[in-house]
């Protein structure tokens, strides 16, 4: 009986062996071939974005291998303690660990024990899918038998470490040493160390910034093992357990944590594909100016920080007001600056470019050039404040209001722009056709639909910053179009030009009438609703329009100077009232010309104050705020005449009767 | 013959047949093959050398292969988009005239032009046809411009446009040359079937012959060489001149002017081009006459 057991076993150790082969033998073809070395395909080249002064921005599809000597022994120690402490001994597999996870998994329902060493994880990580089959499981155990064969321990731990994924989109140690810690793998201590080790087993579940007290216990955990496995002592396990590691603030994963790449790269990946770009090596020369960049987000966190008090919200309260920035260069429409939100982190929504609002009186000067180019009519042409009903076939009449609710009665156009005036601009839509309008900010660059209603003109169409600092930079050359971009040039790995961007330059409105515009809107910033740039100390000529929607759910500034053009935007992301604790509604004179206040006088600090040019045929001329007539000469009486300068074009006479 | 089986009858029966020989052989083989393979990973072994001498037989699967080949399909796409450019840079080089170089450029391909073969290209034109790209002087002057760094040259569906571009990438000065434009630069002038009355470009500026050049003949005698440059261009056709057109708009300084001919009974308009303020001049002679 016994010799008949023994016969038994051994028949059965043959046969295994026999099957062992024959299974070898079947699905041999479909292993997957090894690299030699294993490093070699896990290193791909990096392609790199610059700012415009050579920074290097970010690097995509980096898969950078670092040698075993660059990572701290602590680490080493750890991931070997906690994942496959007996890995200088096995050749592939541990054969007791196996056992041990086949009994439990036959005979204990429910439980799961695993058993993979660091070579079979390398061979999953590397070759297989997650599917959890047992054909999968058996190739993965082959393939560890060859990866054992071909290379030495040291070139599997090497590639093991260099490949395996952290979680928060860090693949390999070096990644996750500077997305959690801000640092190189050699610099990471005992306790950083073992986090890390801990993180490979559920790179979600123990993310240490979003479960930072479950990502301990698992270094715990970690520590624990290394002890026991003779790698630490249990003192040094123990003050290790002690220690709470800071988290890396400025990034907490590998996103590209900036508005603008997050753009850029859209862009790309639209012209040339998601392989060029993440594997192609590529070389991405951006229009992004660091500095006003960092000016740009400190200056709307600032102004959001504001805000919130402003409106009395505290750090505790989820749902804060938003705000974006857009800074073009008006000389070539390369994009400077971009911010598209309070805190990347918190949300990648980019407000900047792809969030549409109601400009409110921000369009204003798209319907003034409107006028002034097809009525004939010039900022000393009066027209009357007062209330204005225009009728509308199939529906009800419009009645636009003034956010004053007052009227004013007479007053020239460039006053009516200064304090924004509603009626007005109500009845230059009526005259122009809200065609007329929409044509404008078409051709200054405007892309997002717009209804062809006459509220466009007080801008109910809704619109996004960029595209707002885009149409403003045409006011501000006097008339040229630049279309926006985001990167000047793209070369390939070799320094071999693939895309170059030239600046071309469309002239689309006429220069003296849109001369006409900007001077009513340095009055904008002088004396009216954006004046609180003046008294911020902003003193360079520059020119603007505030807007805020209905309801004051949008607050706008955007402005410019002959050489940068910017709009700022604030508010709720979903449809929420801007009001202060005295319950007063919130204009864009209050929050975002603030914001674009500090941000343009930071930005330009270094560069000479510059003027917009007068174009020739351009005279200045002194008149009554509400006859539009020389004051000395309009024969009225009266001490207490305001009196206003205006542009005018050589042929245009004053006192005339346009409009009235 | 064989032995018939029977149970063992006491304790120690039982014991020599367990360890008998043969039991103990099999037993210490069976311990020798399964400790073997656990100090010695002998099967691992056999298995992964098998493996690795069958490596270059698979297939490169899996993700990591995935990985590495959208690598290559990236470097592929990127390299056939530099030789291209580089053959199309290859083709103008040798190109010896501007058709030449139109049929080099594919529209949404483009290159860059050394000043050098630029003023080739420019210098291989009839004087008449040269006017046409560019003025000589212009051409001097952007030339000879310390900010002009380059020529760059694309194919457009319509033709080719020409860049001239300064060190900050800024368009200095553009040339569109049409495919029409750029086979009349190589063969001369010549005369297309039609009336200048169908060409809406014309209306309201079209003058009988004589009308036309009575008004010429009034301005003074240095303007006219302006206004019509290359009279051989004229001379040159057979036919009559019955009426003038003026175009409505100037491109590069100059006013296009047509020319409507009689032909052995077929009409013909051909197209010279006049100085700006000449033909302004002309122009207002032109209006006093039909005033």
């Amino acid at each position: 009986m016994i010799r008949f057991c023994l016969f038994f076993l051994l028949v059965i150790a043959s046969i295994g062996c026999l099957s062992g082969m024959f299974v070898i033998f079947y699905i041999e073809n479909d292993l997957p071939q090894l690299p030699s070395p294993l490093s070699r395909i896990i290193e791909t080249p990096q392609s790199q974005v610059f700012a415009a002064n050579g920074q290097v921005l970010i690097t995509l599809g980096e898969r950078k291998s670092i040698p075993l000597n660059m990572v701290s022994q602590d680490f080493i120690n750890a991931i070997l303690a906690i994942e496959d402490h007996r890995f200088y001994d096995h050749h592939g597999m541990n054969k007791l660990r196996t056992l041990k996870a086949l009994y439990i998994t036959l005979f204990k329902p429910g439980k799961v024990q695993g058993a993979s060493t660091i070579t079979q994880q390398l061979a999953k990580n590397m070759f297989f899918s997650f599917e959890k089959t047992y054909q999968r499981k058996l190739k993965e155990m082959l393939v560890a038998f060859q990866i054992e064969t071909s290379n030495t321990k040291k070139e599997i731990l090497h590639a093991y470490i260099n490949q395996i994924h952290f979680g928060a989109g860090a693949q390999g140690i070096e990644k996750a040493a500077q997305v959690f810690f801000g640092k190189s793998a050699l610099d990471l201590n005992l306790s950083e160390a073992a986090l890390l080790a801990g993180l490979p087993k559920s790179p979600t579940n123990y993310n240490p910034y979003h479960y930072y007290d479950r990502a301990l216990k698992r270094r715990n955990i970690v520590l624990t093992r290394m002890h026991q496995t003779g790698f630490i002592t249990k003192l040094a396990a123990e003050q290790a357990m002690q220690s709470k590691p800071s988290l890396y603030k400025a990034r907490s994963d590998s996103r590209t944590g900036s508005y603008f790449l997050d753009a850029l790269i859209r862009n790309l990946v639209a012209e040339y594909g998601e392989g060029v770009v993440y594997y192609g090596g590529i070389k991405v020369f951006s229009t992004l100016d660091p500095r006003l960049q960092n000016h740009a987000e400190v200056s709307i966190r600032t102004g959001l920080e504001k805000l919130d008090a402003l409106m009395g919200i505290d750090d505790t309260q989820t749902v804060r007001p938003q705000g974006a920035l857009v800074a073009i260069d008006t000389g070539s429409g390369a994009v400077k600056a971009m911010v598209g939100g309070r805190d990347y982190y918190k949300s990648e929504f980019n407000r900047a470019m792809n969030s549409r609002r109601q400009p409110g009186s921000g369009f204003k000067p798209f319907l003034y050039y409107a006028a002034f180019k097809n009525l004939g009519f010039h900022p000393a042409t009066v027209m009357t404040d007062k209330p204005v009903s225009v009728k509308i076939k199939g529906t009800k009449d419009w009645r636009p209001r003034n956010f004053s609710k007052t009227f004013s009665g007479d007053m020239v156009l460039k006053q009516a722009l200064i304090r924004s005036v509603n009626t007005i601009a109500a009845q230059l839509v009526e005259k122009t056709g809200p065609d007329a309008v929409t044509a404008v900010a078409r051709i200054c660059g405007i892309k997002s639909p717009l209804k062809d209603v006459y509220s466009v003109a007080l801008g109910t169409s809704t619109v996004s910053p960029f595209e707002m600092a885009s149409a403003y930079s045409v006011f501000a050359t006097l008339g040229t179009r630049h279309d926006p971009f985001l990167f000047w040039r793209i070369e390939d790995a070799f320094g071999r030009i693939i895309f170059e961007r030239f600046v071309q330059e469309k002239r689309v409105l006429d220069t003296a009438t849109a001369y006409q515009v900007v001077d009513m809107m340095k009055s904008v910033i002088d004396q009216g609703s954006g004046r609180v740039i003046r008294k911020m100390g902003f003193d360079r000529p520059a020119a603007g329009k505030t807007g805020t929607s209905d309801n004051y759910n949008d607050a706008w500034f955007t402005g410019f100077t002959p050489t940068l053009s910017t709009s700022v935007w604030t508010g709720f992301d979903k449809k929420r009232t801007l009001i202060d604790q005295r319950k007063k509604g919130i204009t864009g004179g209050r929050v975002a010309a603030p914001i674009w206040a500090d941000f343009m006088r930071k930005a330009l600090k270094s560069d000479p104050e510059r003027d917009f040019p007068i174009p020739d045929h351009i005279r200045f001329e002194t008149v009554d705020v509400q006859t539009g007539c020389n004051p000395e000469e309009d024969g009225k009486e009266n001490e207490n005449k305001v009196v206003i300068s205006v542009s005018l074009k050589s042929e245009q006479q004053l006192c005339g009767d346009e409009g009235q | 013959m064989a032995q018939q089986w029977y149970e063992p009858f006491n304790f120690t029966e039982w014991l020599k047949r367990a360890f008998s020989f043969l039991n103990i052989a099999v037993l210490i083989i069976t311990a020798m093959f399964v400790f073997s393979e656990f100090r010695f990973d002998w099967f691992e072994k056999m298995a992964g050398s098998y493996l690795a001498s069958t490596n270059e037989l698979r297939p490169q699967i899996g993700p990591i292969w995935e990985k590495g080949k959208q690598t290559s399909n990236a470097h592929q796409y990127l390299n056939a988009i530099i030789s291209k450019k580089e053959k199309t840079q290859k083709n103008v080089r040798k190109a010896a005239s501007f058709s030449d170089l139109a049929s080099s450029i594919l529209p949404g391909e483009w290159v860059t032009l050394e000043s050098r073969e630029f003023k080739a290209l420019y210098l291989s034109l009839q004087r008449a046809a040269a006017l046409k790209v560019i003025e000589p002087a212009q051409l001097v002057w952007l030339l000879n411009n310390d900010t002009l760094d380059r020529i760059f040259c694309e194919g457009t569906q319509k033709g080719i446009n020409i860049y001239f571009i300064d060190d900050q990438n800024r368009v200095i000065k553009k040339i569109e040359l049409a495919n029409a434009d750029i086979s009349s630069l190589e063969t001369g002038v010549k005369p297309i079937d039609g009336h200048l009355s169908d060409m809406p470009e014309f209306q309201g500026r079209i003058y009988r012959a004589n009308d036309f050049f009575k008004a010429l003949f009034t301005l003074p005698k240095d303007i006219i060489p302006d206004l019509i440059s290359h009279p051989e261009v004229l001379l040159r056709q057979d036919g009559k001149i019955t009426h003038v057109g003026i175009w409505n708009e100037s491109k590069n300084g100059y006013i296009r002017l047509g020319f409507e001919l009689e032909t052995n009974g077929v009409t013909q308009v051909i197209f010279v081009n006049g100085r700006e303020w000449a033909v302004w001049q002309l122009s207002l002679n032109l209006k006093g006459n039909s005033n």
